[in-house]
């Protein structure tokens, strides 16, 4: 578990951490040695000789000290690495979260993330905070009070000192048991959360079909599922904890039992054995505590390995001598793309010259907003290349990449902020002259005067407040704002209706002007003016041509503009 | 052999039996276990001041003059070791019993929380984010988890133990147990220090800092492709650093104005300190001859525990007041009010759907209908078209009642919406909306969704007529193939499944947004289909997307913030050359050209 906190941390991080566990050992340590003086306090004091205790006492006092001191410091440092801990993370997450490809940002990915980084990092990292003085207290000061014990009688210090090996076993065994169930839980625990939010997305049809809660089986199975898998880690984690109270209590036993018997036997004093029976209550607690930080140890170590799988996966790599391109024609030079073990494009090869419209047709999962993304490097090709300007992308620093390309998706993300945050998003630097002309061009103005705060309206979480055709005029206008040499469209128009898909026309219209487009559409009149259109089924071309001539052809895109010419019978 | 009926996985289960209430209904049942779990612990605990309580008395036994009666030690010992076997039989069935009961009460709020979400009025859900009320019936209700299953524990060793040994360590000798009870005091006195109101605006520093972080970690995750696409990620990095570096500082000049007074209040309550003071304590007495050796030992066993109660107040509170909030949360939730359900149901007469005066706003200040006046004949289509926001998707949700009207009433067959049952009103209408939720269930159950004993031949021909079912036979598993986990389905195929949902619930009033009737040219033509199929009779609305749906509908509708502003047939519409007939002349132009 450290080893892996380590990792998570790196190295130049892991120093302060490894300080702090030392000066907490030292600390248990110390302590657990000053219990040695109370042994020869307690013998002159049950001796009836109160002068010969004191200078034990004082000098037990000077252990409290030294160990009060010693805690102090620990403290402190334990303090700072907390806050090393958390920025070291937070920087390393950070760092490693912007260079990972979009293409990795899937929505449930998104979601998975951000809880991650807000909630579950601080939660790990407070519980190691929290858990990790208290763990080497626990561990470390039984061990050194069982050597003090050794050292006044050996009988009684072996026996106590059979404790630890079946204590360590116990721990070692129940993290084993309990890890399996955990994980089952946790599983549990996501199927009862996505049941869940599928129960409260979908309302509206459950309702429309009677479902409410009682009558919806899944939902409840899920619930149900949940208790079951709860139960089941308790019961084995049960064992674990029973076992550590049993060896424990068992060990306590036999050391009332053996120093009875050597006292009877006066092979110890009464003294001695009192000092040691009151130094072996004493280990008993951390003891017991064993248990209970190890169950919270390891629910942080679930949101520990869930960071670690995100730290090590491969970022996209950045060219170590970027090349600038000149030109915006596009290629696809014999791409291949897999996803999963899925082959999505298989050798495809397209060319789109600078300043030209190409317009991608296609059945669904043909593979047609891949091959937008791979053009943006969201991902990387398995095998051929994508060029801009004759640049293979993965040679262009991606900065530069992007700066040329607008991309107006079907889904719109924006942020919760205001109408003129998000449309600026495009170029923080542009004027208000320039936001404005941007805005009227998509014909965001018209949405912007019948809002209550204008400019200034907030749009809510992901633009929930705003509807599905003012969303797309926003994210226009943003892509009308940047001036990107290179457009990208992808299903733009396809959820509106007529009278909002008329004005985004209009702005599309603008953003295409002059610039070199590559546009998804499934609405064949969209594209029927396209100076070429690529029919993709398969991940391959099967068609390629203008409207007219594929129309001559006869073939797949023909049939598909007689489909959607067809009036229904 | 598996049951393949239509709507299996989602058979009903057994309603609860709880009534609509507080969460202490819900808690009443289980109040025998808890009281069981208390007295268990309780035995315990103090059970488990048997083997020290032996110690003293060996020491007793061996400290005085004379030889000891080994039978006497031997008793001791005895006792010792059954206080041990007592404490640990019965704090594990206590715990045992706190963790089987907390399982059954999680169990019990999530389905009462279910329940209720299942009643509250579906335009509640378009204000909160589903992750937020997921959160509240996952993790609040698991935040419950410390108050039953550790909380009784910790009280009683926080609270139980420490009384029973204060009482026993007076009758041994007052002045040492005031004497013991001295680390407790000093810890006691450094509380007031952290409360100060430099350490509490310190806190409260803290606490922001670590929500600004929490923030724009989130900001930063959710917006990055936009952002990257955008070639802003520097900047809402950078944002994100700041926060962190920002939260650094606070965070440790919070550590360094409370660590000294943490420190002091640490090592008042830390074992060696406590043991000094006994032993300096008993030393003195001792020497005054006040004290018997003897009687020091009580102090140096039980002594520890007293100071229990203020390490518990230290940070032992930190679950339950987390707790605490969650209950609060889950409260909230529960005290919205449910969609009123009419104590009797009233019969509609034919299913002509009438809206009179109907105005609607999300909120006071901000009226989205104002004022509609609309009737909906049986065996029309009335086409619903108009700009952006000008209160289309507000105006059709009313109708399978996702809200109530503010003002003005929307009746079908003569009887206001409102006096209609829940199940009488969605037998009678349906509708397919633009976010299609298809269920993580099979193909089949998610068509017979509304038709749960729909025969196989029923869904199929359902999902021919909403072009379909060639797609489903590709599936892994075709009409029995789980959704989101065999298979993903893509927006127009999603859209299909849910045509062939309205098609199978065969209702006489259907909604229908064509939104994503573009998907693909199927899609387009299965809206088109299902519309042709199922014009004879029904009452049927539709926010129009397609021009053709618009030529063919017997009445449309235009509106334009909020009321609507010409009606009619298409034809009479055009002749009147109003603001329909010029959008139909710009669109038409547009698909000429």
């Amino acid at each position: 578990m450290i080893r892996m906190l380590l990792r998570v941390l790196g190295h130049q991080y892991a120093g302060p951490v490894r300080r702090t566990v030392a000066l907490m050992m030292a600390t248990a340590i110390v302590e657990g040695l000053s219990y040695a003086l109370l042994v020869p306090v307690l013998r002159a004091l049950f001796g009836g000789d109160v002068a010969g205790a004191r200078p034990w006492l004082a000098a037990f006092a000077a252990g409290v000290a030294i160990y009060a001191a010693l805690r102090y410091v620990s403290d402190l440092s334990g303090f700072r690495a907390g806050t090393t801990l958390l920025r070291g993370t937070y920087r390393r997450l950070g760092d490693h979260l912007a260079r990972l490809p979009i293409g990795w940002y899937a929505p449930a990915r998104v979601g998975e993330v951000s809880l991650l980084a807000g909630r579950g990092v601080q939660q790990a990292m407070s519980v190691i905070a929290h858990l990790l003085s208290p763990y080497v207290s626990a561990a470390v000061t039984p061990l050194a009070i069982v050597a003090v014990m050794l050292a006044f009688d050996w009988r009684m210090g072996l026996a106590a000192l059979l404790a630890a090996p079946l204590v360590a076993a116990i721990q070692l065994w129940t993290g084993r048991a309990t890890a399996a169930a955990d994980a089952e839980r946790h599983r549990r625990d996501q199927d009862a959360t996505a049941r869940v939010i599928e129960y409260l997305q979908a309302q509206p049809v459950l309702r429309a079909g009677g479902r409410t809660a009682e009558r919806f089986g899944l939902l409840d199975d899920a619930l149900d599922e949940l208790r079951r898998s709860s139960r089941r880690t308790m019961v084995s984690a049960l064992p674990g904890i029973l076992g550590l109270s049993l060896t424990v209590q068992a060990v306590l036993t036999a050391l009332l039992v053996l120093g009875t018997y050597l006292a009877l036997g006066g092979a110890i004093g009464p003294a001695e054995l009192l000092a040691i029976l009151v130094l072996a209550a004493r280990c008993a607690d951390p003891l017991l505590s064993l248990g209970e930080i190890g169950g919270q140890a390891r629910g942080a170590r679930a949101e520990l390995a869930k960071l670690d799988t995100v730290l090590r996966t491969p970022p996209l790599p950045e060219p170590p001598d970027p090349v600038r391109p000149e030109r915006h024609d596009l290629e696809l030079d014999a791409v291949s793309f897999r996803h999963g073990d899925r082959l999505v494009l298989d050798g495809l090869s397209l060319a789109v010259p600078e300043g030209r419209r190409l317009a991608v047709v296609g059945p669904s999962g043909a593979g047609k907003s891949t091959l937008l993304q791979l053009l943006a490097r969201f991902h990387d090709v398995d095998a051929g290349a994508v060029r801009i300007g004759g640049v293979d992308v993965r040679d262009v620093d991606t900065q530069d990449l992007m700066s040329r390309f607008a991309i107006v998706f079907q889904d719109v993300y924006l942020f919760d902020g205001t109408i003129e945050d998000n449309v600026r998003l495009g170029r923080p630097g542009a004027t208000e002259s320039e936001v404005r002309a941007a805005a009227s061009a998509a014909r965001l103005d018209e949405v912007i005067a019948r809002l209550p705060d204008g400019w200034a309206t907030p749009v809510g979480e992901g633009g929930a407040l705003l509807s599905g055709g003012e969303r797309q005029r926003v994210s226009i206008a943003r892509a009308l704002l940047k001036d990107a040499p290179v457009v990208l469209l992808d299903e733009v128009t396809s959820a509106l209706d007529p009278v909002n898909e008329a004005a985004v026309h209009a702005g599309i219209e603008r953003l295409m002007a002059g610039r070199t487009v590559v546009m998804v559409a499934h609405r064949l009149s969209t594209i029927r003016h396209a100076d070429r259109i690529a029919f993709l089924d398969g991940g391959r071309i099967v068609e390629a041509g203008t409207h007219d001539e594929l129309l001559r052809l006869g073939g797949r895109y023909a049939a598909y503009w007689e489909i959607s010419m067809t009036p229904a019978d | 052999m598996a049951d393949t009926r239509p709507g299996a996985a989602l058979a009903e289960v057994a309603p609860p039996v709880e009534r609509p209430g507080d969460l202490a209904g819900l808690l009443r049942p289980h109040a025998g276990s808890f009281a069981a779990l208390v007295v268990l612990q309780v035995i315990g605990a103090v059970a488990g001041l048997a083997p020290l309580l032996a110690v003293v008395e060996l020491g007793r036994v061996l400290l005085a003059p004379g030889p000891a009666d080994p039978g006497r030690v031997w008793l001791v010992v005895l006792a010792g070791v059954a206080g041990l076997l007592v404490q640990l039989l019965f704090t594990a069935a206590s715990s045992a019993i706190g963790h089987l009961l907390d399982g059954r009460v999680q169990l019990a709020f999530r389905r009462r929380l279910a329940a209720h979400l299942g009643r509250v009025p579906i335009g509640w859900f378009s204000r909160r984010r589903t992750g937020e009320l997921a959160k509240v019936v996952g993790e609040d209700v698991s935040a419950v988890h410390p108050f039953i299953a550790h909380t009784p524990a910790e009280l009683v060793s926080a609270f139980v133990v420490p009384l029973v040994s204060l009482v026993y360590l007076f009758t041994v000798d007052w002045r040492l147990t005031l004497i013991t009870l001295i680390p407790v005091l000093v810890a006691v006195a450094t509380v007031p220090l952290m409360m100060t109101a430099a350490r509490q605006r310190e806190q409260r520093e803290f606490d922001a800092a670590m929500g600004r972080i929490a923030g724009s970690v989130v900001e930063f995750v959710q917006g990055i492709a936009v952002v990257k696409a955008f070639g802003g990620a520097d900047r809402t990095h950078r944002r994100f650093v700041t926060a962190t570096d920002e939260f650094a500082g606070t965070f440790l000049r919070w550590a360094r104005g409370l660590a000294p007074i943490a420190a002091a209040m640490q090592t008042a309550l830390s074992p060696p300190f406590v043991l000094l003071v006994v032993l300096a304590g008993g030393t003195a007495l001792i020497a005054g001859g006040g004290l018997a050796p003897a009687d020091l030992l009580p102090f140096l066993l039980l002594g520890l525990g007293l100071t229990a109660p203020v390490a518990a107040l230290g940070h032992g509170f930190d679950a339950m007041r987390a707790a605490w909030r969650a209950v609060g949360r889950i409260r909230d939730v529960l005290a919205v009010e449910p969609l009123p359900e009419p104590a009797r149901p009233a019969e509609p007469r034919g299913h002509r759907v009438e809206l009179r005066g109907v105005r609607f706003g999300y909120d006071a200040e901000r009226e989205v209908l104002r004022g509609i006046d609309l009737t909906l004949e049986p065996g029309t289509v009335t086409a619903i078209v108009g700009p952006s926001g000008s209160g289309k998707s507000t105006l059709v949700q009313l109708l399978p009642r996702f809200f109530d009207p503010t003002h003005g009433s929307i009746t079908l067959g003569g009887v206001d919406l409102r006096e209609l049952g829940g199940d009488r009103l969605y037998r009678t209408v349906s509708f397919v909306f633009q976010d299609i939720r298809l269920l993580r269930a099979s193909v089949t159950d998610n068509i017979a969704l509304a038709v749960p004993g729909a025969h196989p031949d029923q869904v199929e021909r359902a999902a021919r007529l909403a072009g379909v079912h060639d797609r489903v036979l590709r599936l892994p598993r075709g009409y029995d193939t789980v959704l989101d986990e065999e298979a993903r389905l893509s927006r127009g195929e999603a859209q299909r499944i849910a045509i062939a949902r309205a098609l199978l619930a065969d209702t006489p009033v259907l909604v229908l947004d064509e939104a994503t009737a573009f998907a693909d040219p199927q899609t387009e033509q299965a809206v088109r289909h299902a519309l042709a199929t199922l014009r004879a009779g029904r009452t049927i609305v539709v926010i129009a997307h397609r021009m053709e749906t618009i030529a063919d509908a017997d009445t449309v509708v235009m509106l334009d913030d909020g009321s609507v502003i010409e009606r009619g047939t298409p034809a009479e519409l055009l002749r009147r050359n109003g603001r329909f007939a010029a959008f139909w002349r710009s669109q038409r132009g547009d698909e000429a050209r």
